[in-house]
């Protein structure tokens, strides 16, 4: 296993390698000079130039990325001028709040969605199953960043339940509750198309598993019906919906950044679109390399569930 | 079309198609409706209220006239979320179709790239990709065409690898046909329809991510607003006045909603496996609908079928897949049901304990008697207990029949705790003892391996010991043989024979194959259209057989050791179980049909003392019946 | 009579543990270097168990898969490396599913006009008498050029797959086990066609099939294929009838026959050796019975036996046995 998990890790080095170089030359695509954008147009070309200079930008392509590469090994992602402050610390601070919301998030979708998936299949075409994909239905169709807002409107404004925005009270201690109250509304929105979308995918996993002629056999062995569904259906039914699971985390961490927007959430998704809109590139790079690999670091512990599984893998 | 006739049939598709139509169409006609000027500020009429004059659904906090941006954005939208759905579907399948097809190294390197993309949460990558090129709505098309991209890619690619494995792929370079022709004339057509389903499926997911980089600030910027950009601007009122936001996100939301609605539909209508049906799942015993009177038990046997039904209902066909079957078997005994594929004989062994797949199976009549008691009908717990307890299946592919995930030893283990109250380790030292019966050699390791970690032979001789677990007093083996090498079919016969006579089992054996039913079973029934055309000891029948079929199809077989010949055929072809003749099934195809055999229903009578045949005028006189 | 196909030294070895660039790890050997001769108008029976080599061996012949190493040569020229199209033109070949090997969205016209255009160039209307000719030999219904594979049955789909191949005008028909999908009554059927088109057309035939009494039944001479090798190879009556490997006798002795009792045939419950890891000397030396120190020390060749009869082992059995 444990061999499996260093193979596994050592994959993902050309992965990693692979989308540095992706967003490197993205952002090495910007037209105009990062030196004009942070001095502003009335900036003398002699200061242009040496800011340029101290960027390292005068130097050819490739020279560029490995300073870029070697700093960001070092833990030296830059300093975002923007916010004056070094890009890691700042992206630090915030990826913390976004993987609050996105981790509890995709708990509640993975768990609900897997549950609904397979009680849909094991009734298929009864009320559960119709009421189900009713619901699937709707959550896939909603833009979440609507359904944050119109659950602001119902459940803060005119219910009062929970708080408008934000991840703390301005006021008043900063404690658990207090976290899980600011955390409730944007989690839930967060979670329904994720929710929807894997609930859709363990519905027809199951039904393709169920109609395997291994579940006749358990059923001809007299296996007991829940059983059949659970222990057999739902167990070869993982096998591909893990995978799926992994992807959708990947979407949950997106739709991240329009629910950080809508709930004022101090997350990385907020700050990568801010930092866009005042063209602060290198804080937009930083936090695209540092997002990407933690989420590739996810998917390897995906795998490493995955084989944990499925002994047709071999480790 | 036939496409259109089955799309129409869906009802939520239908209403899917209707909502968009009209969408599409207004978003069509809305440059020359009479509409206010989208872009036209009025503070002084700002945040004017739904269905108040001179605007219908009221302004927005810079006083234009909501309904106008309305329709504009709708526009606007569905025009980037369309393109951006042909740009990722047209650009990813190409290079899923390329990978694919050419397989090897264009594809590891191709797909190695594709998976990097996909390493990025997508968002990550439009936010990058926007980030260059600047906020824009063109920009935004790009970058959420560019995060799509991969996902198509990778599903076509996986489509196309099936493809191009495909015989036909072969035949066609077999024929000359050069690789860039083959692509275009044998795998894209094929590939198509996957990528329509996967177009109409994120058709409107494309449309939600356009309308959230717009929402971001940073899709289409002002004046110009499409759906997401109204929600953004929308937002700051979203508490004082809700209805500048309910407005676009309800449209954004039914929008969507109308094309998933669709693109299900469209899914479904070029699926087809949808079509036959095939995609619904088994319920735990197959259906049972007996009009006629139930018949009594008779005779001696430890399991009996009296006029057995089967009948498979795919849309309005109606298969009788079994029509009417009478069968028996003693304590050990051994009942050979021969076939071929499409006669009824693994639908019979099926409906026995109710394991006929259902939807479509229904059993429409008969009985089947165990020790005097009906199981057709039987409640599901009666049912569940006899099954592998008292009668049990061994089936045919024995990799397909276990299941992959669990060892050899956790399923024989469940098949014993399913009848029994044992502790796990007595269950464990009971499987590897069933392992060494069944001639496993180093049962106790094997009983660690997984299925796929052992030979056909081996996983078959898994699946005999599984019937075996509780000591059944019946086996059915639906062909569990067909599957394995001819060498190890010997050995798999061998070990049943030794176990029938050790143990006193009554089987019922399925198979196609005359020299199997030669070597193992006592009596034989000929099963031909869903009905037995004749029964008998085995010996009998196979060197005197009695009906015209029996001898033409035991004519057909070759057998080892006559050498090189011409063999003789039966013209024509079974017929099909949803359209049986009046009369003999066999007549179209026998040489002495007359017009008696298609006149009215042919009885299974008694022919000599042990033998039956349905048939009225049999190949041999009666006298020589126990020949 | 001349050699219609001579095979000198073929074998396949697949490489196993791919890597994205560099040599893979290991080798796993389907095909181990064979020589045989077909003669013209003769049919060739291949017989194996699933495993053996058979088909890895038909697909080099046709050239969809490149061999390893030796040469297989066509009425005295060799044909190495060459592309399917012109390996089209002397040997064509009939798949085992006749369904999947005609393109679902095809009618039967464009399949069958496929060879005709593209190995022979003709035009619209000799295609189309071409195919009324093939058509008639094969007894099928002209009316059934207009329609899709899934309408046909198996029987009739295979015969629509031999017209194929007859099209091509190929002289030498690789029939990968033709009969296996399809139910005995119809087998029979196509069994009979293939015999009869052979007389009319003047073919060459290799039959492959696991089922040892149709291959009697259609071949002139039988090759036993054991996990890649030929172990014996002779006329067809004497082959299966008078063993002289002790692999063929097992063969033989397993297949189910009316009227004999049912015996295992092996005492030992052995199967197959791994492929990834082959043993040493003969392959088949851990079933057989008359195993010794020398079947473990080489691999025995294929040697004369009697009339006309090969066989690779160091110790076979005699009329006797």
């Amino acid at each position: 296993m444990t061999g499996y998990i260093v193979k596994r890790l050592i994959s993902a080095v050309p992965v990693l390698l692979g989308i540095s170089v992706i967003v490197f030359l993205i952002m090495a695509m910007i037209p105009g000079d990062p030196a004009t954008a942070i001095l502003g147009s009335y900036a003398t070309p002699e200061n242009v130039e040496k800011l340029n200079r101290d960027l390292g930008l005068d130097k050819p392509l490739v020279q560029r990325y490995f300073i870029w590469l070697g700093n960001m090994l070092q833990g030296d992602f830059g300093r975002s001028f923007s916010l004056n402050r070094a890009v890691l610390d700042e992206v630090l601070e915030r990826f913390n709040a976004t993987l609050l919301l996105a981790g509890t998030s995709f708990v509640i979708c993975s768990i609900l969605g897997v549950a609904a998936g397979v009680v849909s299949a094991a009734r298929q075409y009864g009320l559960a199953d119709k009421a189900i994909t009713f619901a699937v239905l709707l959550g896939i169709s909603i833009p979440s960043f609507f359904l944050g807002m119109m659950m602001i409107l119902i459940f803060a404004v005119n219910l009062r339940w929970f708080p408008v925005s934000g991840m703390w009270p301005i006021y008043g201690a900063r404690d658990l509750s207090a976290l899980i109250s600011h955390l409730t509304l944007p989690a839930i929105a967060l979670a329904v198309v994720a929710t929807g979308v894997i609930a859709r995918l363990s519905r027809s996993a199951m039904l393709e598993v169920l109609r395997q002629d291994f579940i006749r056999t358990a059923r001809a062995k007299g296996v007991h019906e829940r059983s059949v569904i659970w222990r057999h259906g739902l167990r070869a039914a993982m096998v591909s919906i893990i995978p799926v699971l992994g992807i959708q985390a990947g979407f949950v961490l997106s739709g991240a950044v329009y629910i950080e927007m809508v709930f004022q959430w101090p997350g990385v998704g907020r700050m990568l679109v801010d930092a866009i809109l005042k063209r602060d590139i290198l804080l937009v790079q930083g936090g695209v390399v540092f997002v990407a690999a933690c989420y590739v670091l996810f998917n390897i512990a995906v795998d490493v569930a995955q084989s944990l599984l499925d002994p047709r893998i071999k480790a | 079309m036939s496409f259109l006739r089955l799309l129409s049939r869906n009802r939520l598709a239908l209403a899917g198609l209707i909502v968009m139509s009209v969408v599409v169409l207004l978003a069509l006609l809305t440059p020359i409706l009479p509409l206010p000027d989208p872009d036209v500020t009025n503070t002084a009429e700002r945040f004017k209220k739904p269905f108040s004059e001179r605007a219908l659904l009221g302004t927005d906090h810079l006083g234009r006239d909501l309904a106008s941006r309305l329709m504009w954005g709708t526009r606007l939208s569905l025009a980037v979320g369309f393109a951006a759905a042909v740009a990722a579907a047209t650009i990813g399948a190409a290079i899923g179709v390329i990978a694919g097809f050419y397989g090897g190294r264009v594809d590891n390197v191709i797909m190695r790239g594709v998976d990097m993309l996909m390493g990025f949460p997508y968002i990550l990558l439009a936010l990058a990709i926007v980030a260059a090129l600047g906020p824009g709505l063109l920009n935004a098309l790009i970058a959420v065409a560019a995060v799509n991209i991969p996902f198509f890619a990778r599903n076509i690619r996986g489509v196309t690898v099936g493809i191009a494995h495909k015989e036909f792929v072969d035949a066609a370079r077999l024929c000359g046909m050069s690789n860039a022709r083959i692509i275009i004339t044998e795998v894209v057509p094929n590939v198509v329809p996957v990528i329509v389903i996967a177009m109409s499926t994120t058709i409107g997911w494309m449309i939600l991510e356009t309308a959230g980089l717009s929402f971001l600030g940073l899709g289409s910027q002002p004046p110009q607003a499409d759906l997401g950009s109204m929600l953004g601007e929308a937002r700051s009122a979203l508490i004082t006045n809700p209805h500048t936001s309910v407005v676009p996100g309800a449209m954004i939301l039914v929008i969507v909603m109308a094309i998933n609605l669709l693109g299900d539909g469209v899914r479904d209508a070029l699926d087809p496996r949808l079509k036959s049906g095939a995609l619904s799942r088994p319920m735990p015993t197959t259906m049972v609908r007996r009009t006629d009177p139930v018949p009594q038990p008779e005779g001696d046997g430890i399991l009996s079928l009296r006029n057995l039904q089967t009948q498979f209902h795919v849309k309005d066909r109606i298969y009788k897949a079994v029509g009417g079957v009478d069968l028996s078997v003693r304590p050990g005994e051994c009942l050979g049901i021969i076939g071929e594929s499409g006669s009824g004989k693994s639908v019979t062994a099926l409906s026995i304990m109710g394991l006929v797949a259902s939807p479509p199976g229904v059993i429409t009549g008969g009985a089947v008697h165990y020790k005097g008691e009906d199981l057709i009908g039987a409640p599901y717990e009666t049912l569940r207990h006899l099954r592998g307890d008292r009668v049990a299946y061994i089936f045919q592919d024995p990799l397909a029949t276990l299941h992959p995930l669990y060892t050899v030893g956790a399923q024989l283990i469940e098949a014993i705790q399913s009848h029994h109250r044992t502790s796990t380790s007595e269950a464990r030292a009971r499987a590897i003892e069933l392992l060494k019966s069944v001639r496993i050699p180093n049962a106790e390791a094997r009983v660690d391996n997984y299925p796929h970690e052992m030979s056909g032979g081996m996983r078959q001789r898994v699946g005999i010991a599984m019937a075996l677990a509780n000591d059944p007093e019946v086996i059915i083996a639906d062909e569990p043989t067909t599957a394995l090498d001819v060498t190890v079919q010997a050995q798999i016969l061998a070990l049943l024979d030794d176990l029938r006579r050790e143990r006193g089992l009554a089987i019922i054996f399925i198979t196609h194959d005359f020299g199997v039913v030669a070597q193992l079973c006592d009596r034989v029934a000929v099963m031909y259209a869903g009905r037995i055309v004749e029964e008998g000891p085995t010996d009998a029948i196979l060197n005197a057989p009695a009906h015209p079929y029996t001898a033409r199809l035991m004519a057909c077989v070759p057998e080892l050791g006559q050498g090189r010949r011409q063999l003789a055929a039966i013209p024509g072809l079974p017929p099909v179980v949803d359209k049986l003749p009046a009369g003999c099934a066999f007549a179209d195809r026998c040489p002495k049909a007359a017009s008696a055999c298609r006149s009215g229903d042919i009885d299974l009578g008694p022919f000599g003392p042990a033998r039956k045949i349905r048939c009225i005028d049999p190949e041999i006189p009666v006298q020589e019946a126990t020949a | 009579m001349s050699a219609a196909l001579k095979l000198t030294d073929l074998s396949k070895t697949f490489p196993v543990g791919k890597r994205l660039f560099g040599a893979p790890k290991a080798g796993v050997k389907a095909v181990q270097p064979l020589s045989l001769t077909v003669e013209q108008g003769e049919t060739l029976g291949i017989v194996g168990e699933s495993g053996c080599g058979k088909s890895t061996l038909a697909r080099m012949l046709v050239g969809l898969l490149p061999p390893t190493t030796g040469q297989i040569e066509i009425d005295g020229a060799p044909l190495d490396n060459a592309d399917p199209a012109t390996f089209g033109q002397k040997i064509q070949y009939v798949f085992q599913d006749p369904i999947s090997s005609l393109n679902p969205r095809k009618t039967i016209r464009q399949i069958m006009d496929a060879p005709l255009r593209h190995l022979h160039g003709m035009d619209a209307k000799a295609r189309t008498a071409r195919i009324a000719e093939i058509f008639a030999a094969v007894n099928l219904r002209e009316e059934f050029l207009d329609r899709y594979p899934h309408e046909f049955s198996g029987g009739q789909a295979q015969r629509i797959g031999i017209a194929r191949a007859l099209a091509a005008d190929a002289r030498i028909l690789i029939l990968d086990e033709p009969v296996s999908a399809l139910d005995v009554s119809v087998q029979a059927q196509v069994l009979n066609l293939l015999a009869d088109l052979k007389q009319k057309f003047g073919l060459t035939y290799i039959f492959i099939s696991h089922d040892l009494a149709v291959v009697e039944a259609v071949s002139d001479r039988v090759a036993v294929l054991y996990f890649g090798s030929v172990v014996e190879v002779g006329p067809a009556d004497q082959v299966f009838a008078a063993p002289r490997h002790p692999y063929t006798r097992l063969l033989a002795d397993s297949a189910p026959v009316v009227g004999r009792a049912l015996a295992a045939p092996e005492a030992k419950e052995t199967e197959l050796p791994d492929p990834l890891n082959p043993p040493e000397g003969c392959a088949f030396r851990a079933r057989c019975p008359r195993a010794t120190e020398v079947c473990a020390g080489a691999v025995p060749s294929l040697e004369v036996q009697s009339d006309s009869v090969s066989a690779a082992c160091f110790h076979p059995l005699a009329d006797t046995d």
